[in-house]
């Protein structure tokens, strides 16, 4: 390497600005987080400061409270997922049947899918929970608070999921049903063993994004106060010594840590799927 | 010679466009057929009607003796076109390899999940046609990571994965960059030799002379003119069949 800076190619020093000036962006964007964290930190640590001759303080947390309920608070985190987990689970079943039938030219099965999603898009998903809860057992079907919970959020987001996978189907090009038709395969065998498994490929990414949304959705089981969830239990420690501003900080911090975990590798997922169309 | 493929009396309809009219067609065994024409002249629309990817609109097809009419319904008249597709290999234009399996995986689809065949037996039986193909090599690539010369040979191992009696191709090489036409081609002539009675819908004028037993030339959803290649291609009797060797000619210039 004998090129000094002034020999450097015209392409080679246009390439480099453009990498200097990203990685300036990157870099202040980084910066400017730290800066808000510590802002918000600032904000709650109690201290106090003077503008002339007036005295601010900021707010005070009660450390002493934060500790002692805080594995009681972090033990909500497993229910959260657990709750998230399996509602996902049955989401992705309903939305797979609901998107088939969507695409179904049989009336009946097309008219069942598209009711089932009108109604429950056309209701809050607050109600829905509340109805698994409160509402069944009045005509003698009780459930545990943990499986309204789960059945209402799988309900909700697998109307609402039911467009990823009607996306999913409709991506697999006509070629391929063709091909398998060709071959001798069935309606059913070109659905299971060429369409289903392509468009769940195509699918994995966005249903990450819902996952995603669902765990924070599903601090609203809470409200039947018998699933022991982040939000439940942060609200019950809160409530009993007025220490609603701490109960509730330490859950936001920790639904915000999930969020953050579970979104770094839903980009690493996307990023792999984006990459090898396999 | 006995035919092995009995068109009769096939009409075909897109809404009010009359594709197909009254085309009669009998391909003996082992015969070779090139089916040119303009595009638009429904050559393709032909060949698929053979395996009911279209539903023809009327007329019957007959292999090895099933005989499917257009328009029947129910399920005898699904089985029988069950049984018609498994005597028809097919090759696509855009190849439609399934991308979420391997090359191997791809021509054991059909045996294993249409003929309940035995994994084993089917893996011999792919690897025995991939070699016939030349991409034995390349089984356990994903379809991505080839090139459009061999996703094709490859998409004609599957189809003769499946034992066909007649092997349907529909414009096997137009997708394909000019440099990548020879090695399927050479597969085709390969299979021509074997005696596999073959349906081509094809601009190869070249292949079409040397290996066709018979040429077919299609103008608006009629046969225009048939006969062997030499005749044919030294002395074409139709104004549209003069038409269609002059543009091919000059374009080969």
């Amino acid at each position: 390497m004998e090129q000094t800076g002034k020999e450097k190619s015209l392409a080679d020093q246009l390439y480099e600005a453009q990498l200097r000036k990203k990685r300036l962006f990157n870099t202040n964007v980084t910066i400017s987080w730290v800066v808000l964290l510590l802002f918000l930190l600032y904000l709650f640590s109690g201290t106090s400061f003077n503008i002339g001759n007036l005295e601010f303080k900021t707010i005070t947390l009660d450390g002493e409270f934060i500790r002692e309920n805080l594995s009681f608070v972090a033990s909500g985190i497993w229910v959260t997922i657990g709750i998230s987990f399996l509602s996902i689970a049955f989401a992705i079943i309903l939305a797979l049947f609901a998107a088939l039938g969507r695409l179904s030219k049989f009336p009946p099965v097309f008219a069942l899918s598209t009711f089932y999603v009108s109604l429950i898009r056309g209701t809050p998903l607050y109600l829905q929970i509340m109805f698994f809860f409160l509402a069944l057992p009045q005509v003698g079907i009780r459930l545990p608070g943990f499986w309204a919970g789960v059945f209402a959020l799988s309900l909700n987001y697998g109307a609402y999921m039911s467009e990823i996978f009607r996306a999913g189907i409709s991506s697999v090009g006509k070629g391929q049903r063709e091909a398998a038709l060709a071959i001798g395969m069935t309606q059913n065998q070109v659905m299971g063993r060429i369409v289903i498994p392509q468009a769940l490929r195509f699918a994995i990414p966005p249903t990450g994004n819902e996952f995603i949304a669902m765990l924070k959705d599903s601090a609203l089981v809470s409200i039947t106060g018998f699933v022991h969830e982040l939000m439940w239990r942060a609200v019950k420690v809160g409530r009993a010594t007025f220490h609603n501003l701490e109960a509730l900080i330490m859950a936001a911090i920790f639904y915000w840590i999930m969020t953050i975990i579970f979104s770094y590798f839903q980009n690493k997922l996307e990023a792999r799927m984006a990459r090898g169309e396999r | 010679m006995s035919a092995i493929l009995r068109i009769s009396h096939l009409d075909k309809f897109f809404g009010r466009l009359h594709v197909l009219r009254d085309i009669s067609l009998d391909v003996n065994r082992s015969e070779v057929i090139c089916i040119i024409g303009r595009s638009g002249s429904g050559k393709s629309t032909l060949l698929r009607c053979i395996n009911f990817l279209e539903e023809p609109s009327a007329g019957e097809i007959e292999v090895e003796g099933l005989v499917a009419r257009a328009g029947a319904k129910g399920k005898e008249h699904r089985e029988l076109i069950h049984a018609i597709r498994l005597k028809t290999g097919m090759v696509f234009q855009e190849f439609n390899l399934f991308p979420h399996m391997s090359v191997l995986e791809n021509v054991t689809e059909g045996p294993i999940t249409v003929k309940k065949m035995v994994k084993a037996k089917a893996i011999e039986l792919a690897e025995m046609n991939l070699d016939r193909v030349g991409l034995l090599e390349k089984k356990n690539e994903y379809p991505n990571r080839i090139s459009g010369g061999q996703k094709q040979r490859v998409a004609i191992a599957r189809a003769l994965a499946m034992e066909p009696r007649v092997m349907l191709f529909d414009e096997p090489t137009s997708a394909l960059d000019p440099e990548l036409i020879g090695e399927v081609l050479t597969v085709m002539k390969k299979l021509a030799k074997e005696g596999m009675t073959m349906l081509v819908v094809t601009h190869e004028m070249g292949f079409a002379r040397d290996v066709a037993d018979r040429v077919i030339i299609l103008g608006e959803g009629n046969i225009v003119e048939q006969g062997p290649p030499s005749e044919i291609f030294s002395n074409p009797k139709h104004d549209q069949t003069k038409a269609l060797i002059e543009r091919y000619r000059s374009a080969e210039n």
